[in-house]
C-alpha cells in the first residue's frame, strides 16, 4: 500500500513540477546567485549554531538542517527555484528552532548549576546547623554543674 | 470458474476502493499531532501566540493535504509545523528557565543569607565553647592550684604548729628552770646549803639535771626536773628560812652587843665589864664617887659624864636599862639600902632629863658586902657606886 501511494505520490509531484515549469515564472540569473548566497550563508551559519550548542542538544536538528541544506543544493542545481526556496524557508526556521533550542539548553544548564549550587548551599546549612546543635550540646554539657 | 470470477470482482472492487481510500497520515503529521499533546503548549501559545497559530495553521493545511492524498506537501506543512510549535516551546521552555532561575537567584540569596546566619551563629558557639573550654580548664588549673596551696599551706601551717608547740615547751621550760634557778637563788639567800642542806642538794642536782636535759633537746623531762628542783629549793628554802633568821639575829646582836661594849669602853671614867648569868649576859657600866659621903644628890661636875651615858643610852634603844645603886658596908644595912636605891633613883632621873625614856629603866639598891678583912674593905671600897646595866637580848 505504501509503495502504491509513494508512487501516487511521486505522480503528482511530478505532474506538479511539469505545470510549474511550464506555468511557472521562468528564473533569473540574478535569483539563482541569490539562492545561492542564501543556501551558503546558512551553511556558514551552521557552523556558528554547531559550535554555540555547547549541551549537544540539537545534534539531529543540525543534522536534518544539514541534509535540508543539501536539498536546496540539490535542487537549486536543478533550478527548482520555489522548491529551493520553501526548503531555505524551512532552513530558517529550523535554524530559528535550534538558536532556541540551544538558549533554552544554556538556560536549563544554568538552571541545574544554580540547583546544584542551591543543593550544596542546602547541604552545607544542614552540615552546618548540626555542627551549631553539637557545638551547642557540647557548651551546655559544660555549663552543667558538675557533682 | 465461478470463484475465479468472484475473486476478480472483489480484487476490481477494493482497487477502486483503494484508489479512492485516504492514504496513511504522513509521519510528520504523526509527530506533529503528538508534539501538540505536549502540556507545555498552552504556555506556549501565550508566549509565542503567533508562532503557535502558525503551528496549527500548517499543521491543519498540512491535513487537508493529507485528506487530499498530496502526501508530499502534507509532509512538508506538517514539519514546518513541527518546527514552528518545537521553537515556540523552545521559547517557552526559556521564559520557565529564566523564571526557574530567578526564583533559584532568590532561593540562593535566602540559603546564603541562612548560611551566613548559620555559620555566624556557628562561629559564635563556637567560640562561645572554645571560651567555655578555657574557662572550664583555667577552672581546673585553679582548683588544681588552690589545692596544691591548699596541702602546702596546710603543710606549713603544721610545721608552724610544730614549732610554735616547740618554741612554747621551749619557753615552759626555759620559764621552769628560771623559776627553779630563781628558788635556788632564794634558797641561798637563807643559806638553805648549810641549814637545809639536803633538799637544797637535791635541788641543785635535778636543777643541773634539768639543765642537761634540755641540752640533750628532751624539754618535756626538762620541765620536769625544773618543776622538782624548784619544789625542793622553795623546801630548802622554807626549812632554812628560820634557822637562818635566827643565826642571823645572833649576829646582829652579837654585833650590836660588841658595838655597846666598844662605846662603853670608851666613855672615860667608868669600868665596863660583862657578866654571864647562865645563857644571858648583860653589860655593866660601873661609875664610882657621883656622890659625896652619905649623900643622895649628884655632885658638881659629873655633867659630861651622865650626857655620855645618856647618848650611848639612846643609841641602844632596845636594850632595857637597870640602874643598880651601891654603898659602903659601914652603917646600918637599912640606911645603906635606902641610900643606894636614892642614888639609883637620882642617877635615873638625871638620865631621864638627859632623854633617855624612863619607861626602860628600873631602879634598885643592892645592899653592901659585909666583913672586916682587908680584902672586904677594898670591896667596900669599890662598892660605892651606880651600876648601868644592859641586859642583853
Amino acid at each position: 500500500m505504501t509503495t502504491r501511494w509513494s508512487r501516487l505520490g511521486r505522480i503528482t509531484m511530478v505532474t506538479g513540477a511539469l505545470a510549474g515549469v511550464l506555468y511557472g515564472r521562468p528564473a533569473t540569473a540574478g535569483e539563482e546567485d541569490d539562492l545561492q548566497a542564501q543556501i551558503e550563508t546558512q551553511r556558514a551559519g551552521v557552523s556558528d549554531l554547531d559550535r554555540l550548542d555547547e549541551a549537544r542538544t540539537t545534534t539531529e536538528e543540525i543534522t536534518m538542517l544539514r541534509t535540508w541544506l543539501d536539498e536546496a543544493w540539490s535542487l537549486r542545481s536543478k533550478h527548482e527555484y520555489d522548491q529551493v526556496r520553501e526548503v531555505l524557508d524551512r532552513c530558517r526556521s529550523q535554524a530559528e528552532l535550534i538558536r532556541q533550542k540551544t538558549s533554552a539548553a544554556k538556560l536549563r544548564a544554568q538552571v541545574q548549576k544554580r540547583e546544584a549550587t542551591l543543593r550544596d548551599l542546602r547541604a552545607k546549612i544542614d552540615s552546618t546547623r548540626k555542627a551549631l546543635q553539637d557545638t551547642q550540646v557540647k557548651k551546655r554539657a559544660l555549663e552543667e554543674p558538675t557533682t | 470458474m465461478i470463484n475465479q470470477r468472484i475473486n476478480l470482482r472483489l480484487l476490481v472492487a477494493g482497487l477502486c476502493l483503494g484508489a479512492c481510500a485516504t492514504p496513511p497520515k504522513p509521519r510528520e503529521l504523526e509527530m506533529y499531532e503528538g508534539l501538540r499533546k505536549n502540556a507545555g503548549v498552552a504556555d506556549a501559545a501565550k508566549k509565542s501566540p503567533d508562532l503557535v497559530a502558525n503551528a496549527d495553521r500548517l499543521a491543519s493545511k498540512a491535513g487537508e493535504e493529507w485528506q487530499s492524498n498530496d502526501l508530499e506537501e502534507s509532509r512538508r506543512d506538517a514539519l514546518m509545523a513541527s518546527i514552528k510549535l518545537k521553537t515556540a516551546l523552545a521559547i517557552s521552555e526559556q521564559d520557565q528557565m529564566k523564571a526557574r532561575i530567578q526564583l533559584l537567584s532568590n532561593q540562593q540569596a535566602d540559603a546564603e543569607e541562612e548560611l551566613a546566619t548559620v555559620t555566624k551563629d556557628l562561629a559564635s558557639a563556637k567560640e562561645a565553647l572554645d571560651l567555655r573550654q578555657k574557662l572550664g580548664a583555667a577552672q581546673k588549673s585553679a582548683a588544681a592550684d588552690r589545692e596544691r596551696l591548699s596541702q602546702e599551706m596546710s603543710s606549713e601551717q603544721q610545721k608552724a604548729q610544730a614549732e610554735k608547740q616547740k618554741l612554747s615547751l621551749q619557753l615552759a621550760t626555759e620559764q621552769k628552770l628560771a623559776a627553779a634557778q630563781l628558788a635556788l637563788r632564794t634558797a641561798d639567800t637563807v643559806e638553805a646549803n648549810r641549814y637545809a642542806a639536803a633538799p637544797y642538794s637535791a635541788a641543785a642536782d635535778m636543777l643541773k639535771k634539768a639543765e642537761a636535759e634540755i641540752k640533750a633537746g628532751d624539754l618535756n623531762g626538762a620541765q620536769v626536773s625544773a618543776e622538782v628542783a624548784r619544789q625542793h629549793a622553795e623546801r630548802a628554802a622554807e626549812l632554812a628560812k628560820p634557822a637562818y633568821e635566827q643565826a642571823e639575829q645572833t649576829t646582829q646582836n652579837r654585833a650590836r652587843d660588841e658595838a655597846l661594849q666598844r662605846d662603853a669602853t670608851a666613855i672615860p671614867g667608868v669600868a665596863v665589864r660583862i657578866e654571864r648569868i647562865g645563857d644571858s649576859q648583860r653589860l655593866v657600866i660601873s661609875v664610882q664617887d657621883l656622890f659625896n659621903k652619905k649623900e643622895t644628890s649628884l655632885g658638881a661636875g659629873h655633867e659630861p659624864l651622865l650626857d655620855s651615858l645618856a647618848v650611848l643610852i639612846n643609841k641602844y634603844p632596845t636594850y632595857p636599862i637597870h640602874v643598880l645603886g651601891r654603898t659602903e658596908s659601914r652603917g646600918k644595912p637599912g640606911e645603906l639600902l635606902a641610900m643606894s636605891q636614892a642614888r639609883a633613883q637620882s642617877v635615873s632621873t638625871a638620865l631621864a632629863a638627859r632623854g633617855v625614856d624612863p619607861r626602860r629603866m628600873t631602879v634598885s639598891a643592892d645592899p653592901a658586902p659585909s666583913g672586916d678583912s682587908k680584902a672586904m674593905a677594898a670591896a667596900r671600897s669599890r662598892s660605892n657606886r651606880v651600876e648601868i646595866v644592859f641586859l642583853y637580848h
